[in-house]
């Protein structure tokens, strides 16, 4: 496998409407200009089974997922989490293997962060509708993301979230920390 | 008497299947119903008015685990449709793509059956995530099969997962010659692992078969040496990568293939009877509940020359190699045997590639409304796609998938074993239940007469 320094995983199927989110933002992403030691890789919906293999513990020392999950806020909002707070979860079955217990393993090798997103309409396990395209916040949030992952890279391009507010306010462009949801 | 046991949710698979069986009161196997329970995607509906570019990325989407077979086929299928053909360099890359992921595939499916297996000449199970020797030997050699596999399909796809390479027509791009020199070594490499990891394999599943007895969750199940073994007979469309409606000779003939309605083969309600706690994960399903595979199967039936098939390794093996070994060790032996073939093959096909070659077509047709359709062997077995495209925009798509076929022809194949080794039949067809799920049903007149939950 050709390992990078960091590698950056969209997660999701776009076949389910904010579910796609995470491909969404790789696809974004893959129009910037970025670091030769970066991977960024569309996982789809079979992405615990594929993710695993760009990793190498020698050569990789951050991992990022981007994904969608509830965490009871408002829609389009964006979450990060860091690795080390993940709980393992339980392997069954490949379709149950939900990543989770796996970066939980790797964790203390590599350094993981989870980004995530709150969608409009909450996806349960066997829902059947079959809906192609982000809803408008979900969509809308994707700049923020991106720029949530390119602050955890240390990729700058002065256009960092708060900077845009900073620059509002004081006609500057200072790059500065992010105040994402938590 | 007859009781009925139930195995809900089947596991070390991909996606949601049960299983439904009539067992005597020795525990055989009358009557069993292997049945997809993942709800239908629709997936055919949504293709109609998009481009032929669009379709196979929306098709590619269908199941997390295969990407690539879905992406290949229905590329394909839409070049039978608007008869283009594409030079031969983009095919070889397609071959290579192809091969790349049926070794991962298989790497794939020897983590999901070594937990049923034992380690030869003792009575411990194998369990793949052990730091623990021999087994870690192992398990590092399949996760660098995988590796490789994946390398290999990044290089020619441009990505591993969802290929960004294929286009109606050819491919965006050919390879340079470093990065097939690259190819060339990483093949050479897993050709000296696949072999000694289908040795190793081959080894686990004999050893595994010519025990009398087997443990699952405490209970010493007698294991038959007839298990899995079934008269349904084998498709295949080529040995390692397809046929299409364009061939001069097709490996596939869409006049010989009829499908049935689910609620006309599979077994009607009944009461759950026997219920079984030990057996793993958590039990079979709770005694006194109701059960209907008639109406939950969310498949329908596939039929080649009126009776289902089996497609995937074995029946790729017997029709081109002739291969003659029948049941679950039959096939768990045919899926290792294709290690080494998708290396040779691999081997063969880049020695082939020109990088400098072309890989597009000089003229790619609007279509004209004619039905094409090509046959992906994806390593679960023969995916089909048709397509009708007219003026650049799909009038119509459908996806026939490997586990689609396997579900009735594994159904036969539960009769006569042991209920509590009915997974492990199953999971000798590398089940891939997402894929399998679709519910448009067509008569021999081509009219539509069941399409469940799509609406």
């Amino acid at each position: 496998m050709l390992h990078s320094a960091i590698v950056i995983v969209g997660c999701g199927n776009p076949l389910f409407g904010d579910d796609g989110f995470g491909p969404a933002v790789i696809e974004e992403m893959q129009k910037l200009s970025l670091p030769d030691n970066v991977t960024i890789q569309d996982g789809g919906a079979g992405a615990p089974h594929f993710i695993f293999n760009f990793l190498n513990p020698e050569v990789t020392r951050k991992l990022i997922v981007v994904d969608i999950a509830d965490f009871n806020a408002k829609p389009g909002s964006i979450s990060r989490i860091s690795g080390k707070d993940l709980k393992p979860g339980a392997y069954i079955d490949p379709h149950s293997w939900d990543g989770v217990d796996q970066l939980c393993r790797i964790r203390d090798q590599i350094d993981t962060t989870v980004v995530l997103c709150q969608p409009s309409k909450v996806l349960k396990k066997g829902d059947a509708d079959v809906e192609m395209g982000l809803s408008e916040d979900v969509a809308n949030a994707i700049p923020k993301a991106i720029q949530v992952i390119l602050k955890e890279i240390g990729v700058d391009y002065g256009t960092t979230r708060q900077c845009v507010q900073e620059e509002r306010r004081r006609g500057t462009a200072e790059t500065c920390g992010c105040n994402e949801t938590r | 008497m007859s009781k009925v046991v139930e195995i809900s949710p089947t596991t070390r698979h991909e996606g949601h299947s049960k299983l439904v069986l009539k067992v005597n009161d020795a525990g055989i196997i009358e009557t069993g119903n292997w049945c997809s329970i993942t709800p239908v995607r629709g997936v055919e509906k949504l293709a109609v008015g998009k481009t032929p570019e669009q379709v196979p990325k929306i098709a590619s989407r269908v199941c997390g685990i295969c990407p690539i077979a879905h992406t290949l086929a229905a590329t394909t299928a839409m070049e039978a449709s608007i008869k283009c053909e594409i030079p031969n360099d983009a095919l070889m890359l397609r071959h290579i793509l192809q091969l790349a992921n049926r070794l991962h595939s298989i790497a794939l499916h020897d983590i999901l059956i070594l937990p049923d297996f034992y380690i030869p000449g003792t009575e411990v199970k194998i369990n793949p995530f052990t730091p623990e020797e021999p087994v870690r030997t192992v398990a590092k050699r399949i996760q660098r099969l995988r590796e490789i596999g994946q390398t290999i399909g990044q290089i020619a796809a441009g990505d591993c997962i969802h290929p960004r390479n294929t286009k109606v027509g050819g491919m965006y791009r050919n390879v340079s010659a470093q990065a097939k020199t690259k190819m060339y070594d990483l093949a050479k490499e897993g050709l000296t692992l696949a072999h000694a990891q289908a040795e190793f394999m081959i080894a686990v599943i004999r050893a595994y078969h010519k025990r009398d007895f087997v443990d699952v969750g405490g209970m010493k199940v007698p294991l038959p040496k007839d298990l899995g073994f079934h008269d349904q007979g084998y498709l295949a469309t080529h040995a390692f990568y397809g046929a299409s409606s364009m061939d001069e000779n097709p490996g596939w003939d869409l006049r010989r293939f009829q499908e049935a309605r689910p609620w006309d083969w599979y077994m009607g309600e009944m009461t759950v009877d026997l219920e079984e706690p030990r057996y793993p994960i958590g039990g079979t399903t709770k005694a006194g509940t109701k059960t209907n595979p008639q109406m939950e199967a969310c498949t329908g039936i596939p039929m080649y020359d009126g009776q289902p098939v089996e497609v995937g390794p074995r029946a790729r093996l017997v029709t081109y190699k002739n291969f003659d070994e029948k049941g679950t060790q039959g096939q768990n032996v045919a899926r290792e045997m294709e290690y080494q073939d998708c290396l040779y093959e691999m081997i063969d096909c880049l020695d082939e590639l020109n990088p400098s070659g072309k890989v597009m077509a000089d003229y790619i047709p609007n279509g004209d409304g004619s039905l094409g359709w090509a046959s992906n062997e994806a390593p679960r077995g023969t995916d089909v796609h048709l397509a009708r495209v007219k003026d650049w925009k799909v009038q119509y798509f459908s996806m026939l998938v490997p586990t689609t076929w396997n579900f009735a022809t594994c159904s036969k194949a539960l009769t006569g074993a042991p209920w509590q080794l009915a997974e492990v039949i199953m999971r000798g067809y590398d089940p891939c239940v997402s894929c399998a799920t679709h519910m448009i049903v067509l008569d021999e007149d081509n009219k539509l007469v069941a399409q469940k939950l799509i609406q």
